[in-house]
C-alpha cells in the first residue's frame, strides 16, 4: 500500500497537495465562527450532486419543464428528497452567504491585504443570486414564471442596454421555449463554471492570507486539519439536517403549470428577495422611476459594500466602524421590509384568496397529471385549459357572479363586494345546484329557496308598481303557484315524508350528476359516488307522474304543470310550451345549457324571465361546456381542498342589511 | 498560456535563426489569440441571435391575422354597455415559440369598455409598472395590480404614483367581415405588449 502511494505521490506530489490543503496554520485555534466559508462550499457541493441528478431528468420547453418537474417530483425515485434538498439548499445557500458577508465585514477580513479576495466574494455573491434566479424560473410553474417576469422586465429598465439585456436573456421579446433553454443553460452550465472559477480564486487567495484572527491568544494554535475541520463538519451536517427535514416535510412546491393568459395575483419573488419586492411598493419610490428603486438603490447598496476596503483605507478604523453600521443597517432593513412584506400579505384578503386559488389550482393540476389519462403532448397547461372544476370558478365568477352566488361567494372563493360592503345576491345561490339539497329545497321551500332574488331591483320596482296598482308580471317567489302547492301542510306530514325522499331522489336522478369520461371503457369501469339511488328514483318517478301522494294532495302530480317531466329534454318552441318551466331533465347538463342560453323563451320563464341570455359571443360553446360541467360535477373527482362555504357570512349582511333596508331597497326608493 | 514550455520541441519546431524572436512572438500570440477569438466570436453571435433576429424584424409574433396585426375577439360591441364595468377578453390567436406555431391560443388578455358617448375603448391587461395584470375591482371600481399596488381610473390614467404610465391602450376596430364599420357586430384589437417600467409607452 504504501509502495503504491509512493508511486502515485512520485508522479503527482499529491502529498504535498493535501498537506498544504488540511495543514494550513489556525492561530488562536479553531473557532465556530470560521465555519461558513466551508458551509457554501458544501452546500455548493450538495447542489452540484443534486442539479447533475436533476438535469438527467429535466426538459427544458415551454411543453415539457413543467411536466418533467412533476416526474421528478411525484414519480421518480426519491425524486422529491432531490428537488427538495436543491431547493431547500439554494436557499440555504443565500442565507449562508449573507452570514459569511456580515461575519466578514465585522471581523474587518475585508481588509488589506485581503481586499481583492473580498471582491471575488462579492463576484461570487452575484453567481449565486444569479443561481437562484435563474432556478426559480425552471420548473415553469405560475409562481416563477410570473415572479420571474417581474425580474426580467427590472432588467428592462437598466438605462441604455435594458433592452438588449432582457431579449438576450428570455431569448426573445416574450417568454418560451427559448428562455427555458437559455435559463437552463445559464443555470446548470456557465454560471457553475463561473462558479467553480471564482471559488478556486477565491479560496486560492485566501490561503495566500491565511485566517483573519481576532484574538490570537484565543486559544493555542491549531491546524486546519483535524481541529477545524471537524467543527466545520459539524456546522454542514447541522445544515445538511436543516435542508433534508426540511425537503422531506415541507417539500419543494409546485404550482399549477404557467399560462401567459391566467392571471397569477399571488406572485411574490423567493423570500429572501421580499424586502426589495416590498421596496418597490413604496410610491414615493416608484416616483422616481422603475429604475431608480430596481436598480440604482440596489447598485448603490452594492457599490458601498464593494467600496468598505477602500472605506476602511482612507479612513482607517472610522472607516471600519462605518463599514460595520451599514451592514447592520442594511440587515435591520432588510428585515423590517421583509417582516412588513409578510404581514401585509397575511392581512390582505385578496392575497389571500389569489394563493388560495394558485394552491387549488396547483393541486388539481397535480391531480390530473396522476390521473387516468396522464399528460397529454400539448402540456400540462391544456390539461387545466380543459378542466371544469378549474375553469368552471373562473368563468362562474366572471358570468354570473353579478347576481348569483356560489356557497355566497363568487365561485373563487371571494365574496362579492360593492362600496358599501359585501353586495348581496339578487338571484339564487349555486353552491348546490342539482344536489338533493337543492330538490328538496325547491318543492318544500320554492318561496325561500329563490329569495335572494327579492334583492333585485327589478324585483322592488315590481312590487312597488304592483301596489300603485299597476299589472306587472314578475316572477314573485312568495306568490306562486309552486309556493302554494308547497304550502300545503300535507307535504310536510309524515304520511308524505317518504314520498318526498322518493320525488327528491327521481329529481336528483335525472339531473344525473357526476363525472362522464369521454372513453368509454372507462366511463363504463367508472363508479359514480353521485349516482342516486335506483329503487328511490322509482318510487320517487311514480309519485312525480302519477301523483301517489296522501292526504291533500292526493290526485295532484307534478306533471299537471310540468308536462314534460321524466321525459328526455326538447327544446320546445314557444308555441309548444306548457306554460311552466321545463323540468324535463331539470338541473341536467343538457337543460342547463339550454337554459343559460334561452332562459326567457316560453320553455323557460317566458315573460317572467329577469336572466340575461347568454350568447355564444359573450360565452362561447366551450366555456358553456365547462361551466356547465363543474355545476353538474362531471370531472374527474377532485381530493383537492376546495373554497369555503361562506354563507353564513352573506346571510350575516342580509341580517344588517335588512335593517337599513338593503342596497335594492334604497336604490329603489329613490 | 505560457505554461511549462519544453524546450526541446519548440526549437526543434522552429526553423532556427530565420526569424528574428520578437516576430516568433508575435505570430505566436497572434495565433493564440485568434485560436481564442474564433470560437468566442462563432459562440458570442450565437448567444446574441434573440438581438440579431430582431432587427432582421423575425421573433415571436402570432402568425395568422388578417386586418394587419389584428386579432378578431369572441366578444361583440353589444355585450358592452355604456359606462358599465369593464369587461375582460381573451385574445386567442396562433402562438409562434421558437419551433412551434401553437394553433388558435390564448395570447393574452385585454380589457374593454364603452365610454359615455358609446366610443369602445380596450386596454392591455398587463400592468405598465413590471408586467403584473391589472384587475378590475367591484368595490372600488377601479383597475389595480395586486403586484406593487398600481392603480388606474376606468380610462386607464393612473390614480397613484406607482405606475410609471397609464394603462396601455390598444387600438380597436369595429368591423364587417374583417373590414371596418362603425356599425358593425364584430371586435378586432391591435394586441400589442409594451415595454414595462418607463414612462414611455414603447411596443416590443
Ligand atoms: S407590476 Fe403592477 S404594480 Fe408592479
Amino acid at each position: 500500500m504504501k509502495a503504491l502511494i509512493d508511486w502515485f505521490d512520485h508522479r503527482t506530489g499529491f502529498k504535498e497537495l493535501m498537506h498544504e490543503a488540511l495543514y494550513e496554520r489556525v492561530p488562536g485555534g479553531a473557532r465556530w465562527r470560521y465555519v461558513w466559508g466551508s458551509t457554501l462550499v458544501f452546500t455548493f457541493m450538495l447542489q452540484v450532486i443534486t442539479g447533475f441528478m436533476l438535469w438527467s431528468a429535466y426538459s427544458p420547453s415551454t411543453r415539457t419543464a413543467w411536466e418533467s418537474v412533476y416526474h421528478i417530483q411525484h414519480e421518480l425515485t426519491l425524486g422529491y428528497l432531490v428537488r427538495g434538498v436543491h431547493h431547500f439548499a439554494a436557499q440555504a445557500m443565500v442565507v449562508l452567504m449573507a452570514i459569511h458577508l456580515v461575519q466578514v465585514v465585522i471581523d474587518g477580513a475585508y481588509k488589506a491585504p485581503r481586499e481583492l479576495n473580498f471582491w471575488l466574494g462579492i463576484v461570487l455573491l452575484q453567481i449565486v443570486l444569479g443561481l437562484s434566479l435563474t432556478g426559480y424560473l425552471l420548473p415553469w410553474d405560475q409562481k416563477g414564471y410570473y415572479a420571474t417576469q417581474v425580474t426580467t422586465n427590472i432588467m428592462s429598465a437598466t438605462p441604455v442596454v435594458g433592452d438588449q439585456v432582457q431579449t438576450l436573456a428570455q431569448g426573445g421579446t416574450e417568454y418560451g421555449h427559448l428562455t427555458l433553454t437559455r435559463f437552463f443553460a445559464m443555470h446548470a452550465g456557465i454560471l457553475p463554471t463561473l462558479l467553480v472559477a471564482f471559488l478556486a480564486l477565491h479560496i486560492y487567495v485566501f490561503r495566500r492570507h491565511g485566517l483573519t484572527v481576532r484574538d490570537e491568544n484565543h486559544a493555542p494554535e491549531t491546524t486546519f486539519w483535524p481541529d477545524q475541520v471537524l467543527k466545520d463538519a459539524v456546522v454542514c451536517l447541522i445544515v445538511l439536517a436543516v435542508v433534508m427535514l426540511l425537503a422531506i416535510f415541507k417539500g419543494a412546491e409546485l404550482s399549477a403549470p404557467a399560462d401567459p393568459s391566467v392571471k397569477f395575483d399571488a406572485a411574490r419573488p423567493e423570500w429572501y428577495f421580499l424586502f426589495l419586492f416590498r421596496f418597490l411598493h413604496f410610491e414615493v419610490i416608484n416616483k422616481m422611476g422603475v429604475t431608480f428603486g430596481a436598480i440604482i438603490v440596489p447598485g448603490i447598496i452594492m457599490g458601498v459594500i464593494t467600496m468598505m476596503p477602500l472605506i476602511h483605507k482612507f479612513l482607517g478604523e472610522f472607516g471600519h466602524t462605518l463599514n460595520k453600521a451599514f451592514i447592520w443597517l442594511l440587515g435591520a432593513g432588510i428585515v423590517v421590509l421583509t417582516t412588513m412584506a409578510i404581514i401585509e400579505d397575511r392581512e390582505d384578503e385578496s392575497h389571500q384568496a389569489a394563493l388560495a386559488e394558485a394552491h387549488r389550482d396547483g393541486a388539481r393540476a397535480r391531480e390530473l397529471a396522476a390521473g387516468p389519462d396522464r399528460i397529454p403532448v400539448d402540456g400540462a397547461v391544456e390539461l387545466l385549459r380543459r378542466d371544469p372544476f378549474t375553469q368552471g370558478p373562473r368563468l362562474f365568477a366572471k358570468h354570473c357572479s353579478a347576481c348569483h352566488r356560489y356557497n355566497g361567494h363568487d365561485g373563487r372563493g371571494t365574496m362579492v363586494v360593492d362600496k358599501t360592503g359585501i353586495a348581496l345576491p339578487t338571484a339564487a345561490d349555486l353552491g348546490n345546484f342539482s344536489s338533493r339539497d337543492w330538490m328538496r329545497s325547491v318543492v318544500v321551500d320554492y318561496a325561500g329557496h329563490f329569495s335572494w332574488q327579492k334583492n333585485a331591483v327589478w324585483f322592488q320596482d315590481a312590487q312597488k308598481a304592483e301596489s300603485a296598482g299597476e299589472e306587472v308580471i314578475y316572477l314573485n317567489p312568495d306568490d306562486s303557484e309552486m309556493a302554494t302547492w308547497a304550502d300545503v301542510d300535507s307535504l310536510h306530514s309524515t304520511d308524505n315524508a317518504e314520498n318526498l325522499t322518493a320525488l327528491v331522489e327521481f329529481l336528483y336522478a335525472e339531473a344525473d350528476l357526476g363525472y362522464k369520461p369521454l372513453d368509454e371503457d372507462e366511463r363504463e369501469a367508472f363508479n359514480n359516488p353521485l349516482a342516486a339511488n335506483s329503487t328511490l328514483t322509482d318510487i320517487g318517478r311514480v309519485v312525480a307522474i302519477e301523483g301517489a301522494w296522501a292526504g291533500d294532495l292526493e290526485g295532484t302530480s307534478c306533471v299537471d304543470c310540468h308536462t314534460s317531466l321524466g321525459e328526455d329534454f326538447v327544446a320546445v318552441a314557444d308555441d309548444d310550451a306548457d306554460g311552466y318551466p321545463t323540468l324535463a331533465k331539470y338541473g341536467s347538463a343538457v337543460w342547463l345549457k339550454d337554459f343559460i342560453r334561452n332562459p326567457g323563451k316560453a320553455r323557460h320563464y317566458g315573460e317572467k324571465n329577469q336572466m340575461p341570455a347568454y350568447s355564444p359571443q359573450q360565452l362561447r360553446d366551450d366555456e358553456l361546456d365547462l361551466l356547465v360541467r363543474w355545476m353538474t360535477h362531471d370531472y374527474l373527482p377532485s381530493e383537492v381542498h376546495d373554497y369555503e362555504n361562506r354563507l353564513a357570512e352573506l346571510s350575516e349582511s342580509q341580517g344588517t342589511s335588512a335593517g337599513t333596508g338593503s342596497i335594492g331597497a334604497s336604490a329603489a326608493e329613490e | 498560456m505560457s505554461d511549462a514550455e519544453p524546450p526541446e520541441l519548440s526549437t526543434s519546431a522552429d526553423p532556427p535563426a530565420v526569424d528574428p524572436p520578437g516576430r516568433r512572438e508575435l505570430l505566436a500570440a497572434a495565433l493564440s489569440f485568434l485560436l481564442g477569438a474564433v470560437p468566442a466570436a462563432i459562440g458570442g453571435l450565437f448567444f446574441l441571435d434573440p438581438i440579431l433576429r430582431r432587427s432582421k424584424g423575425g421573433g415571436n409574433d402570432g402568425g395568422d391575422q388578417t386586418m394587419d396585426g389584428f386579432v378578431k375577439l369572441d366578444i361583440t360591441p353589444d355585450n358592452l354597455v355604456e359606462e358599465g364595468p369593464p369587461v375582460a377578453s381573451t385574445v386567442i390567436a396562433d402562438l409562434d415559440d421558437a419551433w412551434n406555431r401553437f394553433k388558435d391560443v390564448p395570447i393574452g388578455s385585454i380589457w374593454l369598455r364603452r365610454q359615455q358617448g358609446g366610443e369602445i375603448i380596450a386596454f392591455n391587461s398587463i400592468c405598465p409598472h413590471l408586467g403584473c395584470s391589472i384587475n378590475f375591482r367591484r368595490g372600488e371600481n377601479d383597475f389595480h395590480c395586486p403586484c406593487h399596488a398600481s392603480s388606474f381610473d376606468l380610462d386607464g390614467g393612473t390614480t397613484n404614483d406607482t405606475p410609471p404610465r397609464d394603462m396601455d391602450s390598444l387600438e380597436i376596430v369595429v368591423a364587417t367581415d374583417g373590414r371596418p364599420d362603425p356599425n358593425g357586430t364584430e371586435l378586432w384589437v391591435k394586441y400589442q405588449n409594451f415595454r414595462r417600467g418607463t414612462p414611455e409607452k414603447k411596443p416590443i
